[in-house]
C-alpha cells in the first residue's frame, strides 16, 4: 500500500544529498583532467564524436552555437594576472585549454527542473539522460551553470551522415531525434559493457567493476594521457588517488590549500553542486 | 465627451436592452477584425508547422538560449490574466462597486489570455506531441512526472487557474444568461437556455449564488498570486544569475497586474468606442483603472530599483556583471526602454488632463503593455546570453518564425475575446442594475446593507416607480 | 385537496416586501413564510431579514473540498513520489516537501472552487424543469412571489397580493 509505504519508509525518503541521499551507490563515477597536461589537440573530442554517434552540424549550424560537442575544448586567452605587461592576441605562453565535458554532478542543478524526470541520478553516481522521456523543454540546460546540455534542434541523420558515413555509427548507442536533450554520459554503453563482463565473472553489486576495466572514449584517445577515470568509491583507483593527494573531495565546496602542489580544483565549486569532474590546475612558467 | 459616471436613475429595462444590443447584429468592422485575428493566427500556424516538421533549430535557439521569445510570452499572457482576478475578486471583497460594469471582460479576458498563455509552452518545447507527459496520469510503469519541477508546477497551477477563472466567470454570467435567454430568438436561445442552467431568479438560488461567487473570489486572490510566483519559480528556483532573484515572486506579481490594469484600459476604450457602451463604461471608472495602474507602475519601479540595489550591494560578481551588462551590453537598447515605458510613461496617468483623454490613453495603454512584454523579454534572455560559464556567453537574435508565433498570440486572444463579446454581455447587467440600486439608496440616505427596525420593508425607500420615474 | 402554485409579479422590491410581511404577520390563512419563494432581477440586501436568514450550504462544501484537496493532493504527490524511486534528483531526497507544499496548495484551491461550484449546482436547485409559471419580467425588473398552497386559501392570498398592488397573477396546477 502506498500509504503504508509512506509511513514506513519516510526517513529513508527524506534523506537528501548532504546525509548521503537515497542511493546505495554502487559505484561513484569520477574524472580528473590535468590541464597542465592537456595540449588542446581536441582529440578527445573527436573520438567522442565517434563513440557517441554525436552529429556533425555543419558550420553554419555550428557557428549559430547549434553545435553537439559533448566534449569541448574552451580556450581562454586574456590571463592579465600572470604579469605580462600588456595582453597580446596570442600570449607568450600559449591559450589556456580546458576540456568541458558534463560534470556529473551530484547535486546536480539540471535533474530537479526536469519536469518529467527525463534527467536523474543512477546508483553509478552518473547524471543521466533518458532520451524516450525527454520532452525538450530545455529547462536543464537552462539550469546548468557550465551550459554542457545539447539539444537536438533539428534531425541531423540525414544530414550529419549521409550514405555511407551511417556504416560508422556506434551500434551501441541511438542517434537521437529532433526535440531532445543529450549530453557526456561517461561512456555509459562502455560502463554497461564492462558491468555484463564483471558479472560473467560474478562479480556483482558495489565495486564489481575494477580500476582499469573500462576507458571512457575521451581518456583512450589522450595522447598526453591528461585524463583520469574511475570509481571514486573505490580508494585505490587511479583517479581516487589523484582525488586524494590534490585534496580535493566529494561533498566539499571550496578547497583551502597552502601547498602549489595541490593543484585540485572543480569548475564553479561555490554552487555547491558537487561535480564529479575534477581539474588539475596548469603550472605555468611566470 | 460624458464625463459623468454612470447614472443610476437608468431603467433596467434600458440596461437590458443596451448590453443586448452590443451582443447583437456585429458590423462590418467586427468581420474586419475577425479577418485580421485569423490572418495572424494563420501566420503562427505556418510558423509552428514548420517548426513541428524541423525542430526548434529554426526558432534561432542555440545552446546558451535555450528559451527566448516563446518563454517570455508566455510569462506576459500569464501577467495579462491577473488583472481580471484583481477587478472581479479582490474590488468585489472590498465591496468597490465601480468594478461592476467593466470587470466582466476583464474576466473574460483572464481565461482568454490564460488560453494563450497555454499554448507557449507546448510549441516551445522540442516534442510538444509528448507534451502530456508533464500531467500526473497513472502508468503500468510507474512512471510520474518530476514534481520538483517548476514547470510541473506550472502545469497545476495553470490549470488551476484556468478552471477557477473560467467557472468564476461562467458563475458570475448565469443571472445574465438568464436575462439573455430571456430576450433572444433562436440558436441564442437554445444556447442561453442551456447555459442559464435553468436559473430563474429565485431567493435560494441568489442567497447561494452570492456566497459561491464570494468563496470563489476568497479562493482566486491567493491563486491568481500563487500562479505569478510559480511562473517566477521557473527563474527564481534556479541558479543563474538574474533568475535567482528573491524578488521576483512579488516582482512578477505587480508585471503582471501592471500588464493587465493597462490591457483592461485598452480593451476599456476600444468596447466603449465600437460598442457604444459610454453609459456604462464612463470616465470615472477609466480614472480609477488609470489611477490604480499609475499605483501598480510605483509598485513596479520599486521592486526594479530594490533588485538592482540588492544586486549592486550584494556584491557577487556574477550577478553584479550581468547587471552592468544589462545596462550597457548587446540588449541595452531594450532594457532601457522598458525602464523608460515601465516607469516614466505611467506618469501621463497622474495627470487629470490627459487621463481623461481617451486616445492618449488608448496609445499609453498599449505602450505600457509593449514595455511589459519587453521587461519578460530582458527577463529571460540576457542572464542565457550571460550566465556562469564564459565560454557560453552569446548573443541571439530571435527568428522569425518566433516572431511570427508571438504575433500570431495576439490574433488568437483577439479572435477568442472578439468571439466572447459577440455571444455573452460584456458588460454584467444584473450587477450593473446593482449598482444603480445601491447608489440610489445611498443617495437617499439608506446605509449600505442595514435595514431600519420595524421591517425590511420599511427600510426600502427607492421603490420602483422612483427608479423609473427621473 | 388540490395544491396550487402561484406567482405575483410586483413592481420593484417594496411592494413586494409589503406583501411578505402581510404574510409573515399572519394576515393571510394557510400561507407560511416557508412556503414563499422571492424572484427578483437582483439579490436585494435586505432579503436575509424578510426572508428570516434562510441558510446557504455552501461554505460546508467548500470545507471539505479544500480539506479534501489539502490531504488528498499531499497523499497523491507523495504516494507517487514514494512509488517512482528514480526520482532522487539533484541531491533532493525522494519525498520532498517544498515542492510538495506548493503542489498541495494549488490542489487544495482547484478542489475547494470545483466543491463550491458543485454545491452551487446543487444547493441552488439549477437544471430543474422549466416552470411554466416564470415571467420573463423577473429579468428585466419586476419582483416575483411564488407560494405554494391549497386552492381554498387563494382567494385570501389575490386578496392580499392586489392590496399591495400585484401588476400580474399567475396560477398553475403544482
Amino acid at each position: 500500500m502506498s500509504l503504508e509505504n509512506i509511513l514506513e519508509n519516510w526517513s529513508k525518503y527524506r534523506k537528501g544529498h548532504e546525509e548521503g541521499g537515497y542511493h546505495e551507490y554502487e559505484h561513484m563515477w569520477g574524472m580528473a583532467i590535468d590541464l597542465d597536461k592537456c595540449t588542446g589537440c581536441n582529440a578527445c573530442s573527436v573520438a567522442c564524436y565517434a563513440e557517441n554517434n554525436l552529429a556533425v552540424v555543419g558550420e553554419e549550424k555550428f557557428s549559430k552555437g547549434q553545435g553537439m560537442h559533448w566534449l569541448r575544448i574552451e580556450r581562454y586567452w586574456d590571463e592579465p594576472d600572470l604579469g605580462e605587461d600588456k595582453v597580446n592576441e596570442y600570449q607568450i605562453h600559449g591559450a589556456s585549454f580546458i576540456p568541458m565535458n558534463c560534470q556529473h554532478c551530484n547535486a546536480a542543478t539540471c535533474e530537479p527542473v526536469c519536469p518529467v524526470a527525463a534527467t536523474y541520478h543512477t546508483p553509478d553516481g552518473l547524471n543521466a539522460q533518458v532520451y524516450n522521456r525527454c520532452i525538450g523543454s530545455r529547462y536543464c540546460s537552462n539550469n546548468c551553470p557550465y551550459r554542457l546540455r545539447y539539444f537536438n534542434f533539428f534531425s541531423y541523420y540525414e544530414d550529419s551522415w549521409p550514405e555511407p558515413l551511417q556504416m560508422q555509427l556506434n551500434p551501441d548507442i541511438s542517434v537521437r531525434d529532433k526535440g531532445v536533450m543529450e549530453k557526456c554520459t561517461f561512456c555509459v554503453q562502455r560502463i554497461r559493457t564492462a558491468k555484463d563482463d564483471a558479472a560473467r565473472d560474478d562479480r556483482r553489486g558495489p565495486g564489481a567493476v575494477k580500476d582499469g576495466d573500462l576507458k571512457t572514449a575521451c581518456q583512450q584517445s589522450c595522447a598526453t594521457q591528461a585524463i583520469f577515470f574511475g570509481d571514486l568509491l573505490d580508494k585505490d583507483s587511479a583517479v581516487s588517488k589523484v582525488w586524494e593527494k590534490h585534496e580535493v573531495a566529494l561533498g566539499k565546496s571550496s578547497q583551502n590549500k597552502s601547498n602549489p602542489d595541490k593543484r585540485g580544483y572543480r569548475v564553479l565549486e561555490g554552487l555547491n553542486t558537487d561535480p564529479c569532474v575534477m581539474f588539475l590546475e596548469r603550472v605555468r612558467e611566470v | 465627451m460624458h464625463t459623468k459616471d454612470i447614472n443610476e436613475n437608468l431603467p433596467w429595462s434600458q440596461i437590458n436592452k443596451d448590453v443586448m444590443r452590443s451582443m447583437m447584429n456585429p458590423r462590418k468592422a467586427y468581420w474586419v477584425a475577425i479577418i485580421v485575428c485569423i490572418a495572424m493566427i494563420s501566420c503562427a500556424v505556418a510558423a509552428e508547422v514548420y517548426q513541428y516538421n524541423v525542430g526548434m533549430g529554426p526558432a534561432n535557439l542555440n545552446w546558451p538560449h535555450m528559451w527566448d521569445l516563446y518563454i517570455a510570452t508566455f510569462i506576459f499572457w500569464i501577467g495579462m490574466s491577473h488583472p481580471g482576478t484583481l477587478l472581479s475578486a479582490i474590488l468585489h471583497i472590498i465591496h468597490a462597486d465601480w468594478r461592476k460594469p467593466i470587470y466582466r471582460f476583464a474576466e473574460a479576458m483572464t481565461t482568454f489570455s490564460l488560453m494563450t498563455a497555454g499554448l507557449f509552452p507546448v510549441i516551445h518545447i522540442g516534442r510538444l506531441w509528448n507534451m502530456y507527459w508533464v500531467l500526473p496520469y497513472y502508468s503500468d510503469r510507474g512512471i510520474w512526472p518530476n514534481f520538483r519541477s517548476p514547470l510541473v508546477w506550472d502545469a497545476f497551477a495553470i490549470s488551476t487557474y484556468l478552471t477557477s477563472s473560467a467557472l468564476f466567470l461562467f458563475i458570475g454570467m448565469i443571472p445574465d444568461l438568464a436575462i439573455c435567454r430571456d430576450n433572444t430568438t433562436g440558436w441564442r436561445r437554445k444556447l442561453y437556455t442551456i447555459l442559464s442552467l435553468g436559473w430563474r431568479g429565485d431567493d435560494r438560488q441568489w442567497r447561494n449564488f452570492r456566497r459561491t461567487y464570494l468563496l470563489m473570489a476568497c479562493f482566486l486572490i491567493p491563486l491568481a498570486v500563487s500562479v505569478h510566483s510559480i511562473v517566477s519559480s521557473d527563474f527564481a528556483m534556479s541558479v543563474m544569475p538574474g533568475w535567482h532573484v528573491t524578488t521576483f515572486p512579488p516582482y512578477f506579481v505587480a508585471g503582471a497586474l501592471y500588464s493587465g490594469c493597462a490591457a483592461i484600459m485598452t480593451l476599456f476604450i476600444c468596447l466603449r468606442y465600437f460598442f457604444r457602451l459610454e453609459d456604462y463604461m464612463t470616465i470615472p471608472i477609466l480614472v480609477k483603472t488609470a489611477k490604480l495602474t499609475f499605483a501598480i507602475a510605483m509598485v513596479w519601479t520599486y521592486l526594479n530599483l530594490i533588485e538592482f540595489a540588492s544586486i549592486w550591494y550584494g556584491h557577487n560578481a556574477v550577478d553584479k556583471e550581468l547587471l552592468i551588462a544589462k545596462f550597457t551590453g548587446a540588449y541595452s537598447p531594450y532594457f532601457w526602454m522598458m525602464l523608460f515605458i515601465g516607469s516614466v510613461v505611467p506618469f501621463t496617468l497622474a495627470s487629470e488632463k490627459l487621463r481623461t483623454h481617451l486616445p492618449t490613453m488608448l496609445v499609453v495603454s498599449l505602450v505600457l503593455n509593449l514595455g511589459m512584454w519587453l521587461e519578460r523579454w530582458m527577463i529571460v534572455t540576457p542572464t542565457l546570453s550571460q550566465g556562469y560559464h564564459p565560454f557560453a556567453f552569446d548573443v541571439m537574435w530571435p527568428s522569425m518564425i518566433q516572431w511570427a508565433i508571438v504575433f500570431g498570440s495576439f490574433g488568437w486572444f483577439g479572435l477568442l475575446f472578439l468571439i466572447f463579446v459577440k455571444v455573452f454581455p460584456c458588460v454584467s447587467m444584473y450587477e450593473v442594475k446593482e449598482m444603480c440600486y445601491h447608489r440610489k439608496r445611498e443617495a437617499m440616505g439608506v446605509g449600505h446593507g442595514s435595514h431600519a427596525a420595524g421591517g425590511a420593508a420599511g427600510a426600502v425607500t427607492a421603490s420602483k416607480t422612483d427608479l423609473e420615474g427621473s | 385537496m388540490s395544491k396550487r402554485r402561484v406567482l405575483g409579479l410586483f413592481d420593484g422590491f417594496d411592494p413586494a416586501f409589503a406583501a411578505i410581511n402581510d404574510i409573515k404577520a399572519g394576515n393571510v390563512s394557510g400561507v407560511k413564510l416557508d412556503d414563499v419563494e422571492v424572484l427578483s432581477p437582483i439579490e436585494h440586501p435586505d432579503i436575509d431579514e424578510v426572508l428570516e436568514h434562510r441558510k446557504s450550504h455552501v461554505p460546508k462544501w467548500t470545507l471539505f473540498g479544500a480539506l479534501f484537496g489539502m490531504i488528498g493532493g499531499f497523499l497523491f504527490l507523495a504516494s507517487a513520489q514514494a512509488n517512482f524511486l528514480v526520482q532522487p534528483q539533484g541531491g533532493k531526497p525522494v519525498i520532498a516537501l517544498p515542492t510538495n507544499i506548493v503542489l498541495t496548495y494549488e490542489m487544495l484551491i482547484l478542489s475547494a472552487v470545483i466543491f463550491t461550484v458543485i454545491a452551487f449546482l446543487v444547493t441552488a436547485r439549477l437544471f430543474r424543469k422549466r416552470n411554466p409559471l416564470y415571467s420573463e419580467q423577473i429579468t428585466v425588473d419586476q419582483v416575483g412571489i411564488e407560494i405554494t398552497l391549497d386552492e381554498s386559501d387563494l382567494a385570501g392570498l389575490k386578496e392580499s397580493f392586489a392590496k399591495h398592488g400585484v401588476l400580474e397573477v399567475r396560477e398553475g396546477a403544482l
